[in-house]
């Protein structure tokens, strides 16, 4: 025993799961070339939070997809469904209660089955807080946002499309929630 | 998401990302960013865990309210669990055999096709090869 174990350190591998080379060994192992280019910046915009949470107006903007009639399992427990996956900025209300799922995505369907929507589409929290004053006002729609490979669509199309919506909505702060 | 975060900021809506993937959104650079460590699809806490999902909520509200800067990061104090194995199964290629690593090259294969066949139908004008 060195004397290092006498602290009791956490083992080495409880750390955050070190997703970018995970994914590039993965897909190379497969034979893909290739390897996919993960959007990088040393610059990041800031704009300051002036207005107390309790007078702002807060808007969702979730990966979650809508239910897609004839696209097969996309409920929990559901194997990874590409064909669920959508490719235009979405809205609904934000007292809606439809189906929102994640099968379009790549969670790990090992420890995930997604079964309790709670856990990756905030939105009951959020109408909980609007309701207890912890925030001003729940946005009247959310925003969902497709997941795709190509980042040009993504900031030139989808970024455009959720800004535009939440202008038109007033919105003063956006909840991203990625799965 | 976190290109979305960078957008909004930019043109003056605060932000903040809830995510598990911490090194992507890191890598990319987002104003806010709350942290659960957790298997991916549990952004927003644990499931049928209300107070999880709760306590996940307000550790955002509480950094879009304190973030000093830019890259702001906090960590949930959240587990998932006492063991923390699962962090070494998803997508390892070293605890994969040969014959796992085929099947998985052939699912891929035929996810891509499905993939390929809805854009397609989607937008048969923006065949641009992404997945």
């Amino acid at each position: 025993m060195s004397a290092a174990d006498s602290l009791e350190f956490t083992p080495g591998y409880d750390m955050p799961v070190p997703y970018m080379k995970r994914l590039t060994d993965y897909y190379l192992a497969l034979g893909y070339g290739n390897p996919y280019r993960w959007a990088h910046f040393a610059d990041v915009p800031f704009t300051p939070v002036t207005k107390p949470l309790a007078e702002s107006r807060v808007a969702l903007v979730t990966t979650a997809a809508p239910h897609k009639e004839g696209a097969g399992d996309q409920g929990p427990g559901a194997p990874y469904n590409a064909a669920a996956k959508f490719y235009e900025v979405y809205v609904d209300s934000s007292d809606s209660h439809a189906f929102r799922g994640v099968s379009h995505v790549g969670i790990d369907r090992k420890y995930t089955t997604a079964e309790d929507v709670n856990s990756f589409f905030p939105l009951r929290a959020m109408r909980e807080a609007a309701a207890s004053g912890r925030i001003g006002k729940l946005a009247p729609r959310f925003c969902g946002t497709p997941t795709n490979r190509s980042q040009v669509t993504t900031i030139d199309q989808d970024c455009r499309d959720i800004y535009a919506i939440l202008q038109e909505d007033e919105v003063d702060l956006a909840i991203l929630v990625a799965n | 998401m976190s290109l979305t975060a960078r957008y909004l900021e930019a043109r003056g809506i605060p932000s903040v990302v809830m995510g598990s993937a911490k090194d992507i959104v890191e890598h990319c650079g987002v104003p806010r960013f709350v942290f659960s460590d957790f298997p991916l699809g549990n952004s927003a806490g644990k499931p049928n865990d209300t107070a999880s999902q709760s306590d996940t909520l307000e550790l955002a509200f509480r950094v879009l309210e304190t973030a000093p800067a830019a890259r702001t990061t906090v960590q949930s104090p959240e587990h998932w669990s006492v063991d923390a194995s699962w962090k070494e199964d998803f997508q390892n290629v070293d605890k994969m055999s040969e014959d796992e690593l085929a099947r998985r090259r052939a699912d891929f294969d035929e996810i891509k096709a499905v993939g390929q066949r809805v854009r397609d139908d989607a937008h048969p004008d923006r065949r641009d090869g992404t997945s």
